[in-house]
């Protein structure tokens, strides 16, 4: 899993800014990503950047189909090979740009330093080995641990997430959804990942349940100081749990800034229309103030913004063939629009 | 809501019960519910999933047998009618399907899905009065002409719903059944359609049952809401009143957990231990209080449903003792 020093030195040529890279935890640069249906191109992430700290939460948010479990699956690189294609862009993680790592190198890190928590928990576990077995596989892997100590370990982690450890012997039918998606997390963390990406982990679930597990969550992270990158279309569970929050539509970052930036002050148009899509911010009020229109069709994006067609505020200058300037309005607090512009 | 009307109890739902029998035992899917929805007025529906919300909504429109109880439609028990008459019964009864992508019939065109209904009701005759019809009910639910000839695949989620929706209207219903018609859709189509389904409601005065687990979805657009626990109703009172102060615990810790997305006023959680028991074989007493924390000995005996304040209903035989610790305690 080493690299190189020479490999090392052709990427920092290649990079245009190596130091601020090599020092950051996660620098997601100028990301974009294809899949090939027939003979459509479908542009699922368009020139996405993006960074994380070490122990903090980063919320990605956005509607069906806007590209972020794309962006997810592509860091941990498990993106399907026919399909699909990162057409450019640079993924450092730790210092290295792990794009450029060989499948096998790649084989080692996931599961032990990135770890992913998939949506829904009832297809992700198989459900023909005692859930202590799949967790021990994991653990098997990425660890020295023999066999036995292998079991303990995932004993404690079964612990840790608040299920009994007598249940290792336990098959995947005998627990109820809430369970099962604990199961999933404990194996992401059995190997303390630095970074662990969760899609939707709490969308199968229900509201009780989802207060536990995202207090879990919540709890595991200031124990174990995990980074995360979140990803859900719910703005309740990222002001719950997210320090800082991306929004994404239709494959590009329209939004990006601290929770606080964005819960308090959203300024792209779309970030505000997702807000007043919200039942609970209509209360007294009889109509919901809808977003015109649907997301645009990824084979064929809009000229210029692709939240464009959408927007109330559009001028003739959002249709133009250039890329909407993105705008650091406050320090950290960026908005890709023209709007901004004209301040 | 057309307030011009006088309102009568539409929908009159006693006693129902529905159990089904499964390799462990009886599961007790509804258990004793009684209700009613008064002319163009919504009552939403909440609970976790497996508390016997769209067991309910099914067993009133008469998909599946009731164990027990009746259902008074219009004043007229359908609980057990046949033939014909449960024909005539339901169109006047209707259900949205939670899940727009397969409860359409993927080689059926748009036009022909929402034609279907209409020649079944029979109150048109000849292909173009049939015909205008569908492009009426199109225009209603806002679904673009051009559409006309595409296939449910060529439709996203909410245009999908819209179909769905024009179908259920086909046949001028008095009642719809909404079985979580927004939970597949993202949060910019799903004000959408809720917007559509009550500017239909105030068009045509009909009432809706809104099944949802989605509580600040149900808090726009319900009249009154239903709160369920393992095959019970634990609490029934006006939306706002209920949203307000809530009675039952469960209830409160229901609403508790809804994340909240003001970043200053975080929730205070009631957290529940536990999960929901199974509903097979349930004990006598209060489903709720293996993981209620506010459970005694007299938890074991059966509960009732009791009127607490005007209209507000709450199966808890503690409800009066903890309420009023609660105010002392603020």
């Amino acid at each position: 899993m080493k690299k190189t020093k020479e490999k090392i030195i052709k990427d920092n040529i290649v990079h245009e800014n190596p130091e601020v890279a090599l020092n950051s935890f996660l620098d997601i640069r100028n990301l974009e990503v294809i899949y090939t249906q027939g003979n459509e191109i479908v542009h699922a992430v368009n020139k996405v950047s993006l960074t994380l700290d070490k122990g903090k939460t980063l919320g990605l948010v956005g509607e069906t189909g806007a590209g972020k479990t794309t962006i997810a699956k592509s860091i941990i690189r498990i993106l399907p090979d026919v399909s699909s294609k990162v057409k450019s862009g640079e993924i450092w993680f730790e210092g290295e740009n792990i794009n450029n790592l060989t499948e096998n190198e790649m084989y080692h890190i996931r599961g032990s330093k990135i770890a992913m928590i998939f949506q829904d928990p009832m297809t992700a576990l198989n459900p023909l080995m005692t859930i202590g077995d799949q967790i021990k596989e994991v653990v098997m892997l990425h660890s020295e641990l023999n066999s036995i100590e292998a079991m303990n370990r995932v004993g404690d982690m079964l612990e840790m997430v608040g299920i009994p450890r007598e249940r290792y012997v336990e098959y995947p039918h005998q627990f109820s959804g809430g369970m099962k998606q604990r199961v999933v997390i404990a194996m992401a963390i059995a190997c303390d990942p630095e970074l662990i990406l969760a899609d939707e982990p709490t969308t199968a679930l229900d509201v009780t349940i989802q207060a536990q597990v995202l207090d879990m969550i919540k709890d595991l992270r200031e124990k174990l100081n995990t980074s995360m990158i979140l990803i859900t279309h719910d703005l309740g569970v990222v002001c719950e749990t997210c320090d800082y929050v991306a929004v994404i539509y239709a494959g590009s970052i329209m939004e990006y800034g601290s929770k606080e930036d964005i819960f308090t002050n959203p300024l792209h148009p779309y970030t505000v229309g997702l807000f007043n899509s919200l039942p609970s911010m209509a209360i007294g009020e009889k109509r919901l103030h809808s977003i015109k229109g649907l997301p645009p069709d990824p084979t064929n994006l809009p000229k210029g913004c692709p939240f464009g067609p959408r927007c109330p505020f559009k001028t003739d200058e959002c249709q133009n063939d250039t890329e909407v300037p993105n705008i650091e309005v406050t320090p950290n607090h960026f908005v890709r629009c023209y709007k901004e512009v004209k301040k | 809501m057309n307030n011009t009307e006088e309102k009568y109890p539409l929908l009159k739902v006693e006693h129902l019960k529905k159990y089904f029998k499964v390799p462990a035992g009886i599961n007790h899917a509804v258990d004793d519910v009684s209700f009613t929805i008064e002319k163009g007025e919504t009552l939403g529906v909440v609970g976790e999933s497996g508390c016997g919300k769209s067991t309910l909504g099914r067993t009133i429109i008469r998909l599946l047998e009731a164990t027990d109880g009746t259902v008074l439609l219009n004043n007229e028990d359908i609980t057990h009618i046949k033939g014909n008459k449960l024909k005539k019964a339901r169109e006047k009864m209707q259900i949205v399907f939670q899940d727009p992508y397969s409860s359409l019939n993927p080689r059926l065109r748009v036009e022909s899905a929402i034609m279907e209904p209409i020649k079944h009701s029979g109150r048109f005759k000849g292909k173009t009065e049939i015909k205008n019809e569908a492009t009426r009910l199109m225009s209603l639910v806002g679904i673009d002409e051009r559409l006309r000839e595409s296939y449910p695949h060529e439709l996203d989620g909410g245009r999908r719903q819209r179909v769905g929706i024009a179908r259920a209207l086909a046949l001028n219903p008095d009642f719809i059944v909404c079985d979580e018609p927004v939970s597949a859709l993202d949060v910019s189509i799903q004000a959408q359609v809720l917007n559509l389904l009550m500017d239909l409601q105030d068009s045509m005065g009909m009432s809706y049952m809104f099944i949802t687990h989605d509580l600040s979805v149900v808090r726009h657009i319900s009249d009154h809401i239903l709160v369920m626990y393992l095959g019970q109703a634990v609490e029934k009172s006006p939306t706002e009143e209920l949203f307000n102060a809530p009675l039952h615990p469960y209830t409160k810790a229901l609403l508790s957990a809804i994340p909240s997305i003001d970043i200053h006023q975080p929730m205070k959680r009631i957290e529940l231990k536990g999960e929901i028991t199974s509903p097979i074989n349930p004990k006598p007493g209060c489903r709720f209080q293996a993981r209620c924390p506010y459970a005694t000995e007299a938890c074991n005996a059966p509960q009732v449903l009791e009127e607490i304040l005007p209209n507000h209903f709450v199966q808890c035989c503690r409800v009066r003792e903890i309420n009023k610790l609660e105010n002392e305690n603020e």
